[in-house]
């Protein structure tokens, strides 16, 4: 048991006892914070895996931007925090029931599958050897990823202009 | 025809003969709309063009020996082609020659008769239409060819006998013209079917030569003949289904004589001349053809001898010349038929263009008022309109008596003497309509002098009358001569086929005919012809006759019953029901069961995102142990 | 060496489930879209362990074009959410219902 299984199944526990407080918590902004704490959890363990440029941008993105721009939509709309209803037990039950399977049956597979034994070996990509690495070989997908994101840059300010246009006459004066 | 110099000239006058009116029928549909003057005057010279082309033609192959014929691959499809081309033999010469001098006659008659009318245009088109279909008709190398333009004259002959179709019965009479042509049209096609699948060629040349009886059964060869002469049945207005050619008559008066002189009718009668040598394989066939034009012959005569309608009485006649023509056919008279044929194109085309300028001038149908108002004052269609009836009627020396006298010896030489009996009691009654008709005309018992405003009118009047009168002395004059170039004609057709006719000999056939022609003749002048006669027939004095006669025999009153029994109490009824029962309910039982069925799922469909997602994740999940276990 | 691989993939499935639970019990469009992104995430971490666990850099690749897909999806899926906000005032997803 080296240093680093210890310090594996301690961002597990981290990363699992942040996220179930963030998706039980009534309060989003709460949520949210978990959230980033989960993804913090997350940015450590794939610095853990060798992938250091991804812990940068699992930071940056998920932590940085993503979690942020959900704490401004949060902000945007004013309370609706405390209307949320839960959804009676008749429905819970059945999604509850399907989880315990799904985890149990997930679980024992994985441990009994004899490749799922094979160890880690610590290796490390650095930077350098990652970037060259994409761009040597998946240039293409870079470039579809990148139209892919204009067209979210586009579609997300043209959905703005159009509920700010549709709304306008209701709402008196709503940002 | 070996020789190209010799073939081409022929073909090229063959393609203008038939085609020229075709390209006048499409200019004049997509260019000449708005100038009825000019499509008169397009079609009139292509219809001139290809009788100048027919003529000449003729006289190019008087002396011709072996038919020529020209053929290129219409269709090719696998193993199949289609042939087109021309067959030019001494019935399909003479026969063009005929169908183009009457197209052109009749279209000059028109231009005085249809002066004025809003569809000119459209007139002159169909017209060109109806000459490039029997232009067609009558080269035809194959039965597919033939049944195209047949189908063709059939449409023109629908176009134009609807010609004023606001008219509620002009529309119904072309209906009906078009539906009881077709019910034969069936037959003539289920007979080419037959012929092609078991012969395997349609070529016309092939089917007259002795191949087909070798190689079909005899009573394969009967029933396809006998399908074959449905067609012919419809066409010409045979007995079974003879009523829609009286109604016909709805149609301007010029179409009556085109359709009933060289076109439209006349063209079941040339099929059966065409395929002659091919219908005598089978005895049966034969009796039944010589079967149908008899009973067709006398009761459109006795039909004729009630009707007071001028243009239904020629109507009638044409239904039993026709008659006669399939007799003097069938019963093995190649020359006799096809000679009556052209006569009668002659005269009756003359009686109809005749009875056109009286109908023009009074404005009416019926021979009695005609005669009242002054028919006997116009000199020239009066003269010419005695002559066709006694060529109709027989009498020596124009052109009716020979034909006549030819089928009439035809009919003696059968040994059974019935035939030859019926044909002399159809020839007495021919006599008695016709002058029954020139008599009540020339004769009328009361003249109240309306004036008819024709002395005092415009210029007009008088230019179209004469452009009406010159075709009319024209064909009066063929009346008159044709009867004595029977010799000559006989020579020319008889090197085409081999069809040799039985020396005749019968002259007390000859010398009957002539008796009852003058009995019957006599009889109508005494009943409606001397004066201080009543002008009433013999028929209408006993009534049960006069009504079978003018109700047509029934045959009419039969088809509306058949139609109401079985058309539309049946047929419909069931058609309803199959509506009702079956489309309707099992549309009605889709329907609501789709409703059901979604009234029975849209409680999973709450319209919750989530449900969706949960119901993904559970599928997913259970999947995946399907998958792995 | 670290840890063995099996126990990398039920960390990530039992993230996943985390993120499907979210996403499924929450009446809240922006805790399913949060659902969303947890989900997304459990699938990068079991992508970086796989790429260590063969060697392979493909995995990481992968990992870089999930973050892309999550930052468009996240943009235009919060857009939609202030959208519907201001036309309805809410953002329970049983008020979306107007196609059932």
């Amino acid at each position: 048991m080296t240093l680093y299984t210890i310090l594996f199944y301690l961002l597990a526990v981290v990363i699992v006892i942040a996220t179930v407080l963030a998706i039980t918590r009534r309060s989003m902004v709460h949520a949210v914070i978990y959230l980033v704490v989960s993804f913090f959890g997350s940015a450590l363990l794939f610095y853990l895996f060798g992938a250091p440029l991804l812990a940068a941008l699992e930071v940056i993105i998920y932590a940085g931007a993503i979690m942020v721009l959900f704490l401004f939509i949060i902000m945007m709309l004013r309370d609706v925090n405390l209307l949320e209803k839960m959804f009676p037990l008749s429905q819970w039950a059945p999604a509850a029931v399907m989880a315990v399977i799904y985890l149990v049956v997930g679980t024992v597979l994985i441990l009994t599958d004899p490749g799922a034994r094979a160890p880690l070996i610590g290796a490390v990509a650095t930077p350098r050897d990652f970037g060259r690495f994409v761009f040597e070989n998946h240039w293409l997908t870079i470039e579809i990823v990148s139209l892919l994101l204009l067209i979210a840059l586009v579609g997300a300010l043209y959905l703005g202009k159009l509920s700010r246009k549709s709304a306008a006459p209701k709402s008196e004066g709503n940002p | 025809m070996t020789e190209p110099g010799f073939v081409l000239p022929t073909l090229t006058l063959v393609a203008l003969a038939t085609w020229l009116p075709a390209v006048a029928f499409a200019l004049i549909m997509i260019f000449l709309r708005p100038h009825p003057r000019q499509a008169a005057g397009l079609s009139i010279a292509a219809v001139s063009v290809s009788l100048l082309s027919a003529v000449w033609l003729l006289i190019r192959h008087w002396h011709l020996s072996t038919p020529i014929h020209f053929t290129v691959r219409w269709v090719a499809s696998g193993d199949l082609t289609i042939p087109f081309g021309f067959l030019l033999d001494p019935v399909s010469l003479l026969m063009l020659t005929v169908v183009a001098v009457i197209c052109f006659l009749v279209q000059v008659y028109s231009l005085g008769y249809m002066a004025g009318d809003p569809g000119f245009w459209r007139y002159y088109a169909f017209m060109s239409l109806f000459a490039w279909a029997m232009t067609s008709l009558t080269v035809s190398l194959t039965l597919i060819q033939l049944y195209i333009f047949w189908e063709l004259v059939g449409l023109a002959s629908y176009l134009l006998i609807g010609f004023w179709y606001e008219k509620f019965s002009a529309s119904e009479a072309r209906k009906k013209a078009f539906v009881m042509t077709r019910f034969g049209d069936v037959a003539f096609f289920l007979g080419l079917l037959l012929l092609l699948i078991h012969f395997g060629n349609l070529d016309i040349m092939e089917l007259n030569g002795p191949t087909p009886a070798e190689r079909m059964s005899p009573l394969l060869l009967t029933v396809s003949s006998l399908l074959i002469f449905g067609g012919i049945i419809g066409k010409s207005a045979q007995f079974p289904l003879l009523t829609w050619l009286p109604d016909a008559m709805e149609g301007p008066t010029p179409v009556s004589a085109l359709l009933h002189s060289a076109t439209m009718v006349a063209a079941g009668v040339y099929l059966f001349a065409r395929l002659l040598p091919l219908f005598s394989h089978s005895t049966t066939a034969m009796a039944v053809f010589l079967a149908i034009g008899t009973i067709s012959m006398v009761a459109a005569s006795t039909m004729a001898m009630v009707s007071r309608d001028i243009k239904r009485v020629w109507a009638y006649s044409t239904i039993s010349q026709l008659g006669y023509m399939i007799m003097g056919l069938a019963a093995g008279g190649f020359f006799a038929g096809v000679f009556h044929l052209t006569t009668h194109a002659g005269f009756k085309a003359l009686l109809f263009l005749c009875s056109g300028v009286f109908i023009h001038h009074f404005g009416t149908n019926d021979m009695v008022e005609i005669g009242r108002h002054g028919g006997r004052s116009l000199k020239i269609p009066m003269v010419c309109m005695i002559i066709g009836a006694a060529a109709l009627a027989g009498l020596p020396p124009l052109s009716g008596f020979f034909s006549k006298e030819l089928i009439l010896g035809v009919l003696a030489d059968r040994p059974n003497p019935i035939w030859v009996a019926t044909a002399l009691l159809g020839v007495f009654l021919t006599a008695y309509y016709t002058f029954r008709l020139i008599f009540v005309i020339l004769f009328p018992r009361t003249v109240d002098k309306v004036k008819v405003q024709h002395g005092e009118d415009n210029h007009a009047d008088r230019t179209s009358d004469r452009l009406m009168g010159w075709p009319l002395i024209i064909l009066s004059a063929v009346t008159l001569l044709l009867g004595f170039f029977e010799a000559p004609l006989e020579h020319f057709l008889a090197r085409g086929l081999a069809a040799v006719e039985p020396a005749g000999g019968h002259t007390w056939v000859l010398f009957s005919s002539l008796g009852l022609a003058a009995i019957a003749l006599a009889l109508s002048w005494f009943e409606f012809g001397r004066r201080g006669a009543d002008q009433v027939g013999f028929v209408e004095r006993i009534p049960w006759l006069y009504d079978f006669f003018a109700e047509r025999w029934y045959i009419d009153r039969f088809y509306r019953f058949a139609l109401d029994r079985f058309v539309y109490r049946g047929i419909a009824a069931l058609c309803a029901q199959n509506d009702q029962k079956v489309i309707d309910g099992s549309i009605d039982g889709l329907s609501r069961g789709t409703v059901n069925t979604g009234r029975r799922i849209a409680f999973l469909h709450t319209g919750m995102i989530q449900y969706r997602l949960l119901i993904i994740f559970v599928a997913m999940v259970l999947l995946g142990m399907f998958f792995i276990f | 060496m670290i840890v063995s691989f099996g126990h990398v993939l039920v960390l990530s499935g039992l993230l996943f489930l985390l993120g499907t639970v979210c996403a499924v019990t929450r009446r809240n469009l922006i805790m399913i879209l949060l659902g969303v992104e947890i989900m997304l995430n459990a699938a990068t971490i079991a992508f970086v362990g796989a790429a260590l666990r063969w060697h392979d850099m493909e995995g990481q690749v992968f990992v870089l074009f999930i973050f892309a897909v999550a930052a468009a999806e996240v943009s235009v899926g919060l857009a939609l959410i202030i959208g519907v906000y201001r036309r309805t005032g809410s953002v329970d997803p049983s008020n979306f219902n107007l196609l059932k």
